[in-house]
């Protein structure tokens, strides 16, 4: 069972939100947004030629085989991917952009840092479909908001005491 | 009665279905796009659920629900929402809110999305379940709202989910409390094997209360400030919605480890403002000019203190050591720095147990909120531990 997954149509406009373990597709001027990201990571799709965007906001890097695949970065790329090319996106125009996988705490040290995990396991994910990752902004000890506006492929990047950037 | 984590599980994905199904119903009347935020399995007691009610100024529509299953549904919007609401369905209704146009549309409003939450239920349990004419409270009013309004235990587990509309208009929440004999029920439907009696959780329950008692007694002695704890409930959340559980804004405080039978996290957050109240009186005289170092310390040494104060009981109770990390500095969007902690929590467990307190002065000087999350597998053996063979 999908639990926090917007099972929505693909929207055409206006602000959507991006749950933790949960991915969205817009298009149009669709705002794709996602709050709080702190090992998490954020993957955002663009195909400009098509205008639509897609973004993911991913707990852990790899999927354990049961449970909700929009908690795993391995299985919520393809996911994503397949979500974008029902709604008109070609895979070969695709670009990709990340954010998160901070290391914001230094606990229990056999654990490992999930961040770092997650971003790995993001660029590889992306790498097997063939997509380039062509900003990032990722790791360091601090946490990220994020908006993906689908009319231009622009990713806000906000966190608490460094600002923004755009990506 | 008694409880085990499968059912847990159950309740929380029943609950969580059921108010998807209702949000639609809300979203198919008003074209307001309406998704369910977090659903919590809570247990609190039945005056917490009423002062929240009271606090946020909520206003309801109450439905009742028999047969198959027993029970109460309320359905609270603040009052703002509500009146906007009633205008986009009924233009010109909202200008009276409590007014009859307003009442009858909202009364229509929670018929439709408490009916589809109801459904969901009735089909897991393959059962019929009726539910009455929907009531009207207003927290205003002569009729004090509880959403339970069955059963004597002061303690009760109630189904609390979290609704939100895409723009913000529109945030409310869906209870659901059946009575113990409707919990019941469902823990056989799921075959409630490894069950836990409901009186363990609730002595948990009043353990963390005390915690947190003691946590605010604590406060008030390092900073000379009397405090009182508003808040302080047990619930059962699917890892992903914990961080959702904590505003979206940016938070100073710190987050400590603990190790032992159970191991965890803590998290002990204040807003900007209280972050510097906090301080300032744990430093009388250097507040203006104490510096950003200054501040840091004062903070780290009061989440030092609040810990111990919270976690002592715990080991008490439990009987066993629980050991405190070092207080690691945090200053970051809020479920920034709750996503780490239940991120790790997340590789060995779907859901958690989360613990939240809300320490407060009177005149909201400062607020401190504590969130703990204990290690599920390890809790509920400590539990199991507790109960009464």
């Amino acid at each position: 069972m999908k639990v926090y997954t917007s099972e929505e149509p693909v929207r055409s406009g206006g602000r959507i939100k991006v749950g933790i373990a949960d991915y969205a597709v817009g298009t149009g001027c669709a705002l794709l947004v996602t709050s709080g990201l702190g090992s998490c990571v954020g993957v955002a799709l663009y195909d400009a030629d098509a205008g639509v965007g897609g973004l993911a906001h991913a707990m852990l890097p790899e999927y354990d085989g049961s449970g909700d695949e929009a908690k795993y970065v391995d299985s919520v790329v393809p996911a994503l991917l397949r979500e974008m090319e029902s709604a008109g996106a070609d895979r070969g125009r695709i670009t990709a952009k990340l954010a998160g996988g901070s290391e914001m705490f230094e606990f229990t040290a056999e654990r490992g840092s999930i961040g770092r995990r997650n971003v790995e396991a993001a660029r590889r994910s992306l790498a097997a479909v063939g997509i380039d990752v062509e900003r990032e902004d990722v790791g360091g000890g601090h946490g990220r908001s994020l908006e993906l506006r689908v009319d231009s492929g622009a990713l806000r990047v906000r966190s608490a005491d460094r600002g923004e950037t755009t990506l | 009665m008694k409880l085990d984590v499968r059912s847990l599980r159950t309740f929380s994905r029943l609950a969580h279905t059921g108010a998807e199904r209702a949000a639609g119903s809300l979203s198919t009347m008003t074209g307001i796009e309406t998704y369910v935020d977090v659903t919590k399995v809570e247990l609190c007691s039945r005056e917490a659920v009423a002062r929240r009610f009271q606090e946020q100024d909520l206003v309801s529509v109450k439905i009742g629900f028999d047969g198959g299953l027993e029970g109460t549904t309320v359905l609270a919007f603040p009052r703002d929402g509500a009146a906007d609401l009633v205008e986009t369905l009924m233009p010109g209704a909202g200008a009276e809110p409590g007014g009859d146009l307003a009442v009858s549309s909202l009364k229509e409003v929670g018929n439709i999305m408490i009916g589809g939450f109801i459904d969901g239920w009735a089909d897991y349990l393959e059962t019929t379940i009726d539910i009455s004419t929907p009531t009207y409270v207003d927290v205003d009013g002569h009729e004090p709202l509880t959403a339970v309004d069955h059963g004597t235990e002061d303690q009760v587990l109630v189904f609390r989910n979290q609704l939100d509309s895409a723009n913000d208009s529109a945030n409310f929440y869906l209870y659901m409390a059946p009575t113990a004999g409707a919990l019941d029920t469902i823990v056989s439907a799921d075959g409630g094997a490894d069950a836990v009696p409901l009186e363990t959780f609730t002595s948990f329950s009043g353990m963390i209360a005390e915690g947190a008692e003691q946590a605010s007694e604590d406060i008030t002695m390092m900073t000379s400030t009397p405090t009182e704890v508003d808040v302080s409930r047990l619930s059962f959340v699917p890892v992903e919605g914990v961080p959702m559980a904590v505003e979206d804004d940016r938070r100073t405080g710190v987050v400590l480890e603990f190790e032992g039978m159970p191991s965890g996290y803590i998290a002990i957050l204040f807003d900007e403002d209280s972050a510097e109240n906090v301080a300032a009186s744990l430093l009388p005289g250097a507040a203006e000019d104490a510096g950003a170092e200054m501040q840091q310390s004062a903070i780290q040494e009061i989440g030092n203190i609040i810990t111990s104060g919270f976690l002592d009981g715990w080991a008490n109770t439990l009987e066993t050591t629980i050991e405190i990390s070092p207080p690691t500095f945090v200053d970051d969007l809020g479920p920034a720095i709750i996503d780490p902690l239940v991120t790790d929590l997340a590789q060995s467990q779907e859901f958690a147990f989360l613990i939240d307190s809300t320490i407060r002065t009177e005149d909201d000087e400062f607020t401190c909120d504590i969130y703990a999350l204990p290690n599920e597998h390890e809790l509920r053996q400590a539990l199991e531990q507790l109960a009464p063979a």
